[in-house]
């Protein structure tokens, strides 16, 4: 502790300061994932310094980024919404996937014009992620039942029911890859001047700014926020909170579920189920990018794309001392960063009276044995 | 005929269970100890993941030939996470909720790192925990060879760690402030107790157990390394304890359940069953999302059945739990 000062716990979580430090905490997990990459005998700077160069070097770089951006922004802004409420959906993977799986079962099975089947696809995704979420949001309205559990728990089931369609009932039987369903008919465009991405890199960026005004400018958006703050003031305030926790959770799942669908139409390579792989983690970093914004919806993008950039060096560098295991490592460093810096936003330092100091700084209440006869 | 086949089924089913359930059923009674005392630690999967890969490190690169040691080497990897983890939450007290997240994602990451060229190795045979027979005279007789017959890990794990565990908080006077902290920390900072204290001990030992299950794994179970060695019972375990309680031997008891649905897995798919309407391959698949609806519908049904019945239960839940204390609000 710093000589003279004292910490003081404040009253009051000033958002500002909270979104500060919050951002600090996460460059400081940064810095302490250089010291574990040096610790393991890889040098940081040459490390950052060539993810740089992956990224922003080349135009394929950046598109690569703009690709892997849609899933995980789709999956955090699923994860932001709930956690506006404080309800915390750890199963976006799974929503993920059931989205792509519902989508990719309408697009191998049905025969329609193309724009039909892909609003069919997008419909059916947003159905799937939702009903994938239906349970743990009911248990968790009516019956209180934990959701970080049940949410998660239904990854695992939602991963088997992909490896299922792959290698089982959706097969391509003529394809030579092993573990894929047959591939979709229908893909989004490319946006002009571009080799890969697709207009579903504009979804998540469009779906933020709208919950953006939500939030800001609706009774809804206040009354979720009110639910996060306080849900026993919620429901005095005559707000049916179970049913908003049931209809916030199913939005959120059916974000997800969506992102399964832009995945499946719009990433290069990615128009077939090919088991649990399909999602690399994508409801993991989106739950980081979640964290990391603190929910803004607009803080999610920026975060995004960074958790973005900072994925895609993690696979383009593979051969260079990175690995996605060593970006998990990263990642949980920075969500410590992020919960040290929300709590460090709750305290200030405080400067205490020293003993030249303490005649200016006399008590003005008096003392107890100054108070009583 | 066909009675001895369900028989030898059964059998089968229930011998390997009960090693099945040994890791979950460790890492729940870490689980159960760190919630306790109020402290949430969702990183169980990161716990196991390290226990794991400590004990394959301390076996491959240190050269340690005991099955103990390497047991140990585990657990005091994942004490050291665990001990991060409590700095963090009962020391700092930033979100026990995001820091368990962190714990479970780094923890992963951070094993998988470690463990990346040992995939495949297997530990020799010598180092795995071998199978007593405490009761030789039931050699000779199938069904007791199959209830009995089991390493000295899993003897601890479900007699002696809960039943020591049992003793310490419900009949002594220790165990009745362990409890007082999850349940209300104010109160037992009141009498004295130092909350804190008491709070980083046992976050610290319940990840020290939660280890010795990833340890446990590589040395007995899959006697070799492999990335994502946890496969969610990290987060069965989590699971397991809201079924359970927080009571150590229905923690047992409800682990067990879970290591039931992951042999009739097993034994379902090794003798290709199949149903009128099901292939075997299929069965397969749908056998493989067992265990984890099975846990799920675990926990749902308690809470459901408390709701409809229109009980009014106060949760099982140590009170206190997920909050940090801070003694300026008390």
């Amino acid at each position: 502790m710093i000589a003279g000062y004292r910490l003081q716990r404040r009253l009051d979580a000033d958002a500002r300061r909270t979104a500060i430090l919050r951002v600090l905490g996460a460059v400081g997990g940064l810095v302490a994932a250089g010291f574990f990459l040096l610790l393991t005998g890889r040098n940081p700077f040459t490390i950052l310094a060539d993810s740089i160069e992956a990224v922003f070097g080349s135009k394929r770089g950046i598109e690569g980024v703009a690709v892997q951006s849609v899933p995980i922004l789709m999956c955090a802004l699923g994860v932001a919404l709930s956690l506006r409420m404080k309800v915390w959906n750890i199963g976006s993977d799974g929503q993920f996937l059931m989205g792509a799986f519902v989508a990719c079962g309408l697009g191998i099975n049905i025969d329609a014009p193309n724009w039909l089947l892909l609003v069919m696809m997008g419909v059916g995704a947003l159905i799937g992620g939702a009903l994938w979420i239906l349970v743990p949001a009911a248990a968790r309205a009516h019956w209180g039942v934990n959701e970080i559990i049940t949410t998660l728990l239904l990854n695992f089931v939602a991963v088997q029911m992909v490896v299922w369609a792959s290698l089982g009932f959706w097969r391509d039987s003529s394809s030579m890859v092993t573990q894929s369903t047959r591939i979709v008919p229908v893909t989004l465009p490319r946006i002009p001047g571009f080799d890969s991405v697709s207009i579903a890199f504009f979804v998540p960026l469009i779906l933020a700014v709208v919950l953006w005004i939500v939030f800001r400018s609706t009774k809804v958006g206040y009354e979720i926020d009110t639910i996060g703050g306080n849900p026993r003031a919620a429901a005095f305030a005559g707000i049916n909170v179970p049913r908003r926790i049931i209809v916030v959770m199913l939005i959120s799942g059916a974000i997800a579920g969506f992102g399964g669908f832009l995945q499946l139409t719009g990433a290069p390579g990615a128009q077939a189920l090919n088991g649990g792989g399909f999602s690399r983690s994508y409801g993991l970093s989106g739950f980081i990018v979640a964290a990391l914004a603190g929910a803004s919806f607009l803080g999610v993008i920026v975060a995004g794309l960074f958790i973005s950039a900072m994925f895609y060096a993690g696979i383009a560098l593979q051969t260079k001392g990175l690995s996605v295991y060593i970006i998990f490592a990263i990642y949980g460093l920075v969500l410590v960063g992020v919960a040290i810096g929300e709590t460090a936003a709750r305290y200030r330092l405080q400067k205490v009276a020293t003993d030249g100091g303490a005649a200016s700084a006399a008590p003005t209440t008096p003392t107890l044995a100054e108070a009583t006869p | 005929m066909i009675l001895a086949l369900i028989e030898n089924a059964f059998l089968s089913i229930l011998g390997s269970a009960i090693p099945a359930s040994t890791v979950v059923v460790l890492a729940a009674t870490g689980v159960m100890l760190n919630e306790r005392v109020g402290v949430l630690n969702l990183g169980q999967e990161g716990l196991i993941g390290i226990g794991a890969v400590f004990a394959v490190i301390s076996v491959q690169e240190w050269g340690i030939e005991s099955s103990w040691l390497a047991l140990l080497a585990g657990m005091l990897g994942a004490a050291f996470m665990g001990a991060a983890f409590a700095l963090g939450t009962v020391v700092i007290r930033a979100n026990q909720v995001l820091l368990g997240l962190a714990l479970a994602l780094g923890g992963v990451g951070l094993a998988n790192q470690l463990g990346t060229n040992r995939t495949g190795t297997p530990i020799p045979t010598e180092t795995q925990f071998q199978e007593l027979d405490p009761f030789g005279v039931f050699t000779d007789n199938e069904f007791f060879e199959a209830f009995l017959y089991h390493d000295a890990v899993t003897y601890l794990a479900y007699l002696v760690v809960p039943a020591a565990l049992w003793f310490l908080l419900f009949r002594t006077r220790h165990g009745m402030t362990v409890r007082a902290v999850g349940e209300s920390p104010g109160a037992a900072d009141a009498v004295g107790a130092s909350v804190m204290g008491i709070r980083f001990f046992y976050t610290v030992l319940g990840a020290a157990i939660s280890g010795a299950a990833g340890a446990y794994m590589v040395l007995t179970i899959t006697p070799t390394w492999s990335p994502d060695i946890a496969r969610g019972r990290g987060w069965v375990a989590l699971a397991v304890v809201i079924f359970a309680a927080w009571r150590p031997f229905r923690v047992v008891a409800g682990a067990l359940l879970f290591g039931a649905m992951i042999s009739f897995e097993t034994t379902a798919k090794a003798r290709n069953w199949d149903l009128p309407f099901l292939s075997a391959s299929d069965m397969g698949f749908l056998l493989s999302m067992l265990p984890y609806l099975v846990t799920l519908i675990v926990i749902l049904v308690p809470a459901g059945a408390a709701h409809l019945g229109r009980r009014v239960r106060a949760t099982d839940a140590p009170a206190a739990l997920a909050i940090p204390y801070f003694r300026e609000e008390r």
